[in-house]
Order: structure tokens, then sequence, then C-alpha cells
């Protein structure tokens, strides 16, 4: 009880609330403005209004078993829900059940006069409000004045609107321009003014307005409620580990939780066409082909069928020394293969032929990339430079001296913009082309190798001490996650981001098993085993949520998928992984 | 020719005589050209005295604030003058709308707005104008507004100037006097030798400083 809000600021809900619709029970009605002469009026209003006896306990009260929620703040959050579903009768039975009022009974007649266009009224009422700072009083007032004034103007009655505009907007001397713009629509008339802005916006637009400018307590937001139960669900899903669903099928009935069986995990074809240890492999970007790249030098091109069988469609011959790499054109028409110390071959996807060969004197490539348009190729050589050359193998840049490791990554992201290498042993360099500006990543150990996400802001690191680290790499590259668990110790293991909105990480291991972790929370949630051999690289399908593939040292490519005994209803392709669209999930229940 | 030589060129007393005839019979200062010629002996150009006259009362009439008056009197020099002169037109009646404004006649400013000022809110040109004007009628106190300026005689003035010249163009009279013409020759003159020359050699042209001599 008491004058408290004067000098806090109106957001503080806790002091407002209380004060909101229970000052009237202990008759202390001095809480609103400064006035006295306010007093016998408000006290007349107030007694209009039902008190059942138990007041003075609602207002400590709470429910829910953490203690946390207000009981009158829930019931007037869920009688305005039911005003504004259209369920006015139930809200006002509840309001009268409850016996907590939605409103403070001056709000309350406030938004009525409002509704009514009882102007002059409601700027009365809106001083006895009373829990308002001046600033907000006069933004409302002059929303109010300025709808008495447009629709004055409206029904021809120039006069009073002029003398509104005089003797009451102007003295506010807030919003000097739009008090001018009134000036000139006096006369220009509503139906040739270019913006509109004369025109007279309906009085629930000008509620609308209202409820943004006062505080929340006094007039609670008009879809609080949605608001907070669509907060809940969001976390619920960020924290779902296994989260590799779409947002349509969320329910309100139950905590979200996906099981493990939306994640790939079952073996559901295995390719053998290499004879050699199978060191790489990348699903195209448009998700129809898988490429991969042996020690058996050659690099297999595979074309994903309707049923998401995997065939053969070219095996690339030609290299003499084992494909460390083969890289997807940005529009997946052409491959790079790397040929380790050798040269880098680029290939026609359709026909399976070597279109260019890349080499330079004396040197050879460690690894390479396409430029972000596909009209030029990047390298790391031997000599630990860096070359570009144009698709045609004319050199357009070559950079000397110690850019690179012995055996790094390179990549160029595909809006163009920066060039990403590993530029000392523990160093990753990132060149923004444009600006000429290089930014470093300094880890703690040796870089083994690296993987960009598909929006460029994050990069996944792996490290000799087998550590994953993810690093944001927009604005001041930070760490934001690690990820452990899997083998490594003498191999180039590789890993990559997956599955819906990217949120997993995979990577290979040496022994023999496939690591999937939950991206946000770094959390491990599953280890598939099945190579007979050191997992050397996978790739998670870019539309298919549920399509994975792993390299391995036993010769094999096993591609992953779900659990084959749930009904694998036919999943259409989706674009990238941020649309809610068509994708038909099997949500295992 | 060296610029620095400039007094050497001579000039003859009936040039000064002509050039400031022109600039009273310019501004209407009727008597003190008759006296002017009397005194000098000097011819009086071919300006006729009733156009004079008129400009005279015109000119007054603007800066009394009777803007509807001088308008009226300007049509009889011909319709298509302000026709012709939009710009013009448009100030003149401003400024009466202005004086009802200071008058407190506001309704009827509000009419007079409707009717004659309206139209112009149609042309992009005018609009930003308009809204400053029309303002005026939001404050009690014009005085008080931010466009107080509408008010200032320095704004009637420069009307009155403005419609001075246009009725001499149209009068088939020269509309910018010689004295004029003259000043603002050799302030650019000046300041293109100062760019030359540098500062000492040729100090700006300031008017007040060559009339204290």
């Amino acid at each position: 009880m008491g004058v408290v809000e004067d000098t806090e600021p109106p957001l503080k809900r806790v002091k407002r609330d209380e004060t909101n619709g229970f000052s009237s029970a202990s008759g202390n009605s001095s809480v609103r403005g400064s006035s006295s002469s306010s007093v016998t009026n408000s006290l007349g209003d107030l007694m209009a209004r039902p008190l059942t006896t138990s007041q003075g306990d609602d207002e400590t009260k709470t429910i829910g078993s953490k203690g946390v929620i207000k009981k009158s703040e829930f019931v007037r959050l869920i009688t305005r829900t039911l005003y504004s579903l259209g369920y006015g009768k139930t809200g006002a039975m509840l309001e009268e059940e409850s016996g907590i009022p939605l409103h403070h009974s001056f709000v309350e007649t406030f938004l009525q006069q409002v509704k009514e266009g009882k102007w002059d009224e409601s700027v009365v009422t809106l001083r006895r409000i009373g829990m308002l700072d001046e600033k907000d009083v006069k933004a409302a007032s002059f929303l109010l004045l300025e709808q008495k004034f447009l629709e004055l103007l409206r029904f021809d009655k120039v006069g009073d609107a002029l003398a509104t505009l005089r003797n009451e907007i102007e003295p506010l001397r807030i919003n000097t321009k739009r008090v001018h713009e009134l000036a000139s629509s006096l006369i220009i008339l509503p139906s040739t003014s270019g913006s509109g802005k004369e025109n007279v916006s309906s009085r629930s637009k000008v509620l609308e307005e209202l409820q943004n400018l006062l505080p929340a307590s006094v007039v609670i937001p008009e879809k609080r409620l949605e608001s907070l139960v669509e907060n809940s669900l969001h976390i619920q899903r960020d924290a779902c580990v296994f989260h590799n669903t779409l947002d349509s099928d969320l329910s309100l009935y139950s905590d979200h939780q996906c099981g493990k069986h939306q994640i790939p995990s079952q073996t559901v074809q295995i390719l053998e066409s290499h004879t050699d240890e199978v060191w790489f492999l990348q699903f195209s970007h448009n998700g129809r082909y898988l490429a991969s790249s042996s020690k058996d030098q050659t690099a297999i091109i595979w074309e994903i069928n309707a049923d998401g069988h995997m065939s053969l469609k070219h095996k690339l011959v030609g290299h003499q020394k084992p494909v460390t790499a083969v890289l997807w054109s940005p529009d997946d028409r052409q491959v790079l293969t790397c040929g380790a110390e050798e040269d880098i071959r680029r290939w026609d996807v359709d026909s399976g032929e070597c279109v260019h060969t890349y080499e330079k004197c004396g040197i050879g490539p460690i690894s390479c990339g396409w430029y972000a348009d596909g009209k030029g190729i990047i390298a790391g050589m031997t000599d630990r430079s860096i070359c570009m050359w144009d698709l045609d193998g004319r050199e357009m840049e070559c950079w000397k001296g110690q850019r690179t490791q012995k055996v790094s990554d390179i990549a160029m992201t595909d809006d163009g913009k920066w060039l990403v290498s590993v530029c000392k042993d523990s160093v990753i360099s990132l060149f923004d082309r444009e600006a000429s500006f290089e930014r470093l990543i300094e880890e703690e150990d040796t870089i083994t190798s690296f993987s960009l996400s598909n929006d460029n802001k994050y990069l996944l690191v792996n490290l000799i001490n087998q550590e994953i680290r993810l690093w944001s790499i927009e604005g001041d590259p930070k760490i934001v996650t690690r990820y452990k668990g899997h083998k490594r110790s003498r191999f180039l293991i590789r890993s990559c981001f997956g599955g819906y909105k990217q949120g997993f990480i995979a990577s290979g291991s040496e022994d023999s098993q496939v690591y999937i972790w939950h991206r946000s929370t770094g959390k491990l949630i599953v280890e598939l085993p099945g190579h007979a051999g050191a997992v050397n690289c996978v790739s998670w399908s870019p539309t298919n949520l549920h399509m994975m593939a792993s390299a391995s040292d036993d010769g094999t490519i096993r591609i992953w998928g779900l659990d084959r005994f749930k009904p694998h209803k036919q999943e259409k392709q989706v674009q990238g992984s941020s649309s809610n669209g068509v994708l038909h999930q099997c949500n295992g229940n | 020719m060296d610029p620095r030589q400039f007094e050497h060129i001579v000039v003859k007393d009936s040039d000064i005589h002509s050039i400031v005839m022109s600039y009273l019979l310019h501004n209407c200062f009727g008597e003190t050209a008759d006296s002017l010629a009397s005194t000098t002996g000097i011819k009086q150009p071919v300006i006729d005295r009733d156009n004079l006259q008129r400009r005279k009362q015109i000119m007054h009439f603007v800066l009394e604030k009777k803007a509807l008056k001088a308008v009226e009197l300007t049509e009889e020099f011909g319709q298509e003058l302000l026709e012709k002169n939009k710009d013009l037109q448009f100030d003149l009646l401003c400024l009466h709308f202005v004086e009802l404004v200071c008058d407190r006649k506001c309704k009827e400013a509000l009419e007079f707005a409707k009717t004659s000022l309206a139209p112009f809110g149609e042309v992009q040109k005018y609009v930003g104008k308009l809204e400053d004007v029309m303002a005026l009628l939001a404050y009690e106190d014009p005085e008080k507004s931010p466009m107080f300026y509408l008010l200032s005689s320095e704004y009637r003035q420069q009307v009155a100037d403005n419609l001075n010249r246009t009725i001499l163009e149209h009068t088939n009279h020269p509309s910018y006097t010689p004295m004029e013409r003259l000043l603002q020759q050799v302030t650019v003159a000046r300041q293109y030798l100062t760019e030359e020359n540098g500062k000492d050699a040729f100090p700006p042209f300031s008017l007040k400083d060559y009339v204290k001599g």
C-alpha cells in the first residue's frame, strides 16, 4: 500500500499488479496521481466492482509447483487471451468468478471510452490511471487527441478540428512535425493526400497503439500468452538433443523429445566399388549424388535413386596417385579431384570425362577447392604456397611463402568473401578477399582438417588431440563448443555438419565407428559401429535429413539411414534445411 | 592592364548620375529622382511616372500587410503577370494568409487557404512552403512558432522586391539596376583576383570598408 509508482519505472510488474486490482480492498484510493480531488470519484468507481473476502490472500498467492507464478497474473493472462480469442462471455465470467479483474477499473473505463470515441473523457481518465510517467501520458494523450482531430475532420467539422489542434494538441509540445502535418491536412482533402496519413485509422488501431505505449502491467499486451508458449516450445526444441524433425510436429501436450530413431543410425547400403582405402566423400549440393575418392587412385560418382538406393554412375580414372579429395562445383555439374602431390583434375559429371588438368612444375597439390562462383580453382601446394587458376588453367594468383602446412585444407566460402586455409600448424587463416585483410584462429594444438558450415558463420576444426572444435567466425572468432569421444591418432579424420538446420556434428574415428554429437550442447548421441577399419570421412546429405555416408580404410562406403523397421514414408526432398514445408516425418509413435 | 592601376580609369560624372538615377527610379523614389534631375541637369530616362507611382503603391501595400490590395493593383498591369509567375503569386497569397492568422482570423484564414492555397499543394515544389504556412494555424502565438520568419518585415521586403522586379520586367524595363550589377561584378572580380594572386594582393571587396574610405 502507499504511493509507490511515482519513483519506480512502470514496468516493475510486481508492485503494479498489487496496486492494480486490489488497492480498492484496502480502501487506499490516493494511490493514483497526486490530486486528492480524485479520491471521492475513484472510491465511487471502485465500489462498483464485486470483491470477494479472500482478497488479501490473492495478492501473494502463487500457483505451480515452483512458486514462481503469481495467481493474479496467471488468471489475468488467461482472461486476456479469452477476450482476444473472441470469448467475451467466458472472459467476463472468469473475471467475476475469480474476483480478479482484467484491468483496473480506470483502465477498463479508459479502454471503453476509446472504443466509443469519447476522446475528451479518455484524456481525463488517462490522467487518473496514475501509474504512468509524464512522457507516456503525453504520448498517449497525443494519440487520443490526434484521433479526435482526424475524426472531426472526417465529418467536416473543420472549425472544431482547428480548435482541438490549437488548444489541445499543440500545447502538449511534442511531435511538432506531426502537428504541422495535421495543420496541412485541414485543407488537403483525404482522397488526394499522397501518404494517406491523414486518413482516419480505425479505433481498434488506436487501441493497439495505446497498448504498445502503456506499460504491460496496466494493459497486458495482446498476444502475451501465445508468446510465452512459443518461447517455451523454442526452448524445448533447442534442448531436444536428437531433434531432427520439422516444426510442424511440435505439440503442446507434452515436452518435445525426438527419439534417437530420427538420427540415421542403420546401415542401409554398403558400396564396395573401391579397391583400397576410401579417404574422402561428399554429397553434391543438391543431394542427388555422392562423390568418393580413394587410395586406389580413382574417384567415383554415385547416383541416388528415387528409393534412396545408390548406384555407380562414373568411375573417374586417370590419376597415378591416391586421390585425397573430390569436390563438387557450386552448380554440381563438375568435380575436382586432387591427386596427392600430383595434379588436380576437373571432371564433367554427366560424361565422366576429365575436362582439364591443373599442374605446376616441380610441385604438387596437397588440397584444393572451388571458387565461390565456380570459375576458378584454388590449391594448397607442396611448397606451402597457395595457387589460384581460372578454369582454363591460367594462373591468376600465387601466394608464396609459408601459406599452408604439409597436410592441410583450403576452402573458399560460398559467398566468395573468405579464403580459409591452415597457414601454420595450429593456426587457421581467414582471409577477407574484399578487404584484403586476414584474421587468424589460433588453436591449442595441431589442426588436421576443417569444415565450413552452410551459412559461412561457423568453422568445425579437427585437432590432433582428438578434439573437434566449433568456432564462430562471424566477427571475432570465438570457440563455441567442443566435441570429444572419437579416436584419432595417426590418420587424417574428417568431420562435418548435418541434419535439421545443421544441428548435428558427425565425424569418423580410428576405432571404425561413426560418431554423432548434438551441435549446440556438445553431447555425444550415437556411436555407430559397422566398418572394419578407420572411418576417414563422413558426409551428411544436405537435402535428406536422414541420409549420411561414411568412408573407411576397409575400402567400403556405408550409407546410413533410419531404422528400417519403421515405415519409411516417401521422403520428399527439402530445400536446404530451412523450409518447414514438404517433408513428411515418421514420428516414431 | 594591371588591375592595381584601376585609379587611372576615367569615369564620367554623367555616368555616375545615370547610375544613381536608375537606382532611384527602380526603387520608386520619385521625388528624389526629380530633385536629382533638377540639380544635375540629367535627363530622366524613359521610365514613365505612372509606372513608378503604381509600383510605389503596390510595394507599400505589401509592406503594410495588405497583400490582396497589392495583388489587385498588380493585376491592373495585366492578368498574365501573376499567372506567368506562379512562385510570386503563391508568395503573395501566403502573405495574405499570414496576415489573417496574425489578426487571429483563423476561420477566415482556413477558408482562404482552402480556396486559394490548396491548389498549389498539388505541385511538388510548393508543398514544403505550404506546410510551413499552414502550420502557423496550430499555434496560439504564431510569433512563438518555428515559422515566425514568415511574419517578419524582412520577409515582406523580400517578396516586395521580387514583385517590383517582376512588374518592371513585364513592362519592358530592366529588372536589375546597374548599381546592383556593378557591385556584383566587383565582388566577383575581386574574388577571382584573390584566388589568382593571394589574399594580400587583392582583399575581398567590402562595400562597407570602401564607403568608410
